[in-house]
């Protein structure tokens, strides 16, 4: 039955991909404005080699930095919901996070972390970091009041009314959070790579450079490629952390 | 489906522009003053021409562009041409500003180096922008390297910091600043090493000047003569400029307007007029591009230019 369900979102793929087939190879669109798919899949075989390093690198990169968002944005989150007035102090500055043009700053990150991994790790962060915050805090503070309430009356301490009921009641939105925290890891690490001219982001720059159309293609597919295996992953976390809660 | 394909003919319509509007792959600065003193002087409407300046940014992909006949003209460098010709863009260039690449390589002087070779194959780092033409090229040439290469990332900070830090640079650019921030800099020039492509050209599309010659004969007329009295005196224009970029100040356009002047009027020019452009420069510049790998061979290079 699953192998079913995978065939409705290769329907419009194999739609959109011979549509732009066709009318490349018919001359309609010029291949210097958009290549023909075959063209991008043979570059990506003709190349192999750079291509899976670079993916490889973002891979990693991109990794290191959803890594880091889940865990300093939960944590930041647990704390923003213990009091509410570290929530007052602090939580505007989380949506610093959600505004900040990472491409503008991106060039800063160099001179102040340096050319390589913490620059792309950084700007991963940076970018995925607010959605584990926001959805986090979201789910720790709306626990249901009546359930607060049987755990104030059985004399539970605030830790224990935090790990016992807030977070797991929080769950569904904490990897919500993780799940948009997903493709932005990858964005925020691709752009780290423009600026630090490593992985797929710097694939692209320097495709671009050369008005290499083609190449700038395969990147992205790479790219959208690793989202969706993020993605994959934090639903497959997901099905198996609320399964077991509900065994429980 | 016929109203869907009206549509679409409409939206062509509208997407592509009637003026003969300038794109622009920067800011304004005094490497397009020609152009602004021909715009902001009203030359381009003496010739009864609806040219606009447009200035640009980092990634403005001018030359898809004007491949596209989104804008008429556009600025690329020699090399972005063909490697947009490669591609099967139907660009030419019409108009080099520069006539000699003014991009090279700021050094700090207390280095002793003799030459861009001593730069690539001395210990120390080195800031450019990887995958162009000319870093392809000047990695081949001046092998085996020495120097860490790391990504461009625009300024001068990290030059200011490290004394054994060497970055890319524009000589009507970096090195100013530099001296501005009283340090003081060597440069050498890209072109040392034999890859020197016109800049700051003008390119339109093959069907334009195949079917609006006139305009395109005007439009370089006002052109040439922007560039003629900007290059006489290119004070009221600057302010003019600086007024749409502030993020330079005056002093800093009228010396980079200082500097840039020889990379514009040279021997060919004062023979064959500003802008002028020669086969054999092409065919050089399309021998090395081939030997990058970055074009195909068996193109007509005179249809790279006109």
């Amino acid at each position: 039955m699953r192998g079913v369900q995978l065939i409705y979102p290769l329907i419009p793929l194999v739609l959109i991909t011979s549509v732009t087939e066709y009318a490349s190879r018919k001359g309609v669109i010029p291949t210097f404005l958009l290549p023909a798919p075959s063209q991008v899949f043979l570059v990506l075989k003709d190349d192999f080699g750079s291509f899976r390093d670079a993916f490889l690198q973002t891979l990693f990169a991109s990794s290191l930095g959803l890594g880091l968002s889940m865990v300093v944005g939960l944590g930041f989150a647990l704390l923003l919901s213990f009091s509410n007035l570290v929530r007052k102090m602090f939580y505007p500055y989380a949506i610093f996070f959600q505004t900040v043009p990472i491409i503008a700053i991106a060039p800063l990150l160099v001179i102040w972390l340096g050319y390589g991994l913490p620059t792309v790790v950084a700007s991963a962060f940076i970018v995925s970091v607010f959605p584990v915050i926001a959805n986090s805090v979201l789910g720790l503070l709306g626990t249901d009041p009546l359930l607060l309430n049987l755990f104030k009356m059985l004399d539970a301490s605030p830790l224990q009314t935090l790990f016992r009921l807030r977070v797991p009641a929080a769950l569904p939105q904490i990897l919500g959070g993780f799940k948009i925290a997903a493709g932005l890891a990858v964005i925020g690490a691709i752009v780290g790579e423009f600026i630090s001219g490593s992985g797929l982001g710097g694939l692209v720059d320097t495709a671009r450079n050369q008005q290499r159309v083609d190449r700038v293609f395969a990147a992205v597919l790479l790219a959208a490629f690793l989202g969706i295996l993020f993605f994959s992953f934090i639903s497959f976390l997901n099905s198996l952390v609320l399964g077991q809660l509900k065994e429980k | 489906m016929r109203s869907f394909s009206i549509l679409l003919m409409s939206f062509c319509f509208l997407a592509q522009a009637s003026a003969q509007d300038l794109a622009l792959n920067w800011k304004p600065e005094p490497e397009f003053g020609g152009f602004y003193e021909a715009f902001l002087n009203h030359l381009y409407e003496q010739e009864g021409l609806k040219t606009q300046v447009l200035a640009g940014g980092a990634g403005q992909p001018v030359t898809q562009m004007v491949a596209a006949k989104k804008v008429k003209f556009g600025i690329a460098a020699a090399d972005e041409v063909i490697l947009a010709r490669s591609q099967g863009a139907k660009v030419v260039a019409i108009f080099a500003v520069y006539q000699d690449d003014p991009q090279g390589f700021m050094v700090h002087p207390a280095r002793g180096f003799k030459s861009l070779k001593d730069v690539f194959q001395s210990e120390g780092t080195v800031a450019l922008q990887k995958g162009l033409p000319y870093t392809l090229w000047l990695e081949k040439h001046y092998a085996p390297l020495k120097a860490k290469w790391v990504p461009y990332t625009g300024g001068i900070s990290s030059f200011i910091q490290d004394q054994k830090f060497s970055q890319q640079c524009f000589i009507t650019s970096e090195p100013i600043a530099a001296r501005r921030e009283k340090l003081e800099t060597q440069t050498f020039l890209i072109s040392e090493s034999g890859f020197n492509p016109y800049l700051a050209v003008v390119i339109a599309h093959e069907d334009t000047l195949k079917e609006e010659a006139s305009m395109v004969s005007k439009f370089l007329k006002a052109t040439r003569e922007g560039w003629k009295r900007y290059l006489h005196d290119p004070s009221k224009t600057n302010a003019q400029m600086q007024k749409l970029n502030s993020s330079l100040d005056l002093a800093t356009f009228e010396e980079a307007a200082k500097v840039q002047k020889p990379f514009i009027e040279t021997r060919d020019t004062q023979k064959n007029g500003l802008g002028t452009m020669k086969k054999e420069r092409w065919a050089t510049l399309y021998q090395q591009l081939i030997e990058l790998k970055l074009a195909k061979p068996g193109q007509d290079v005179t249809q790279f230019f006109k």
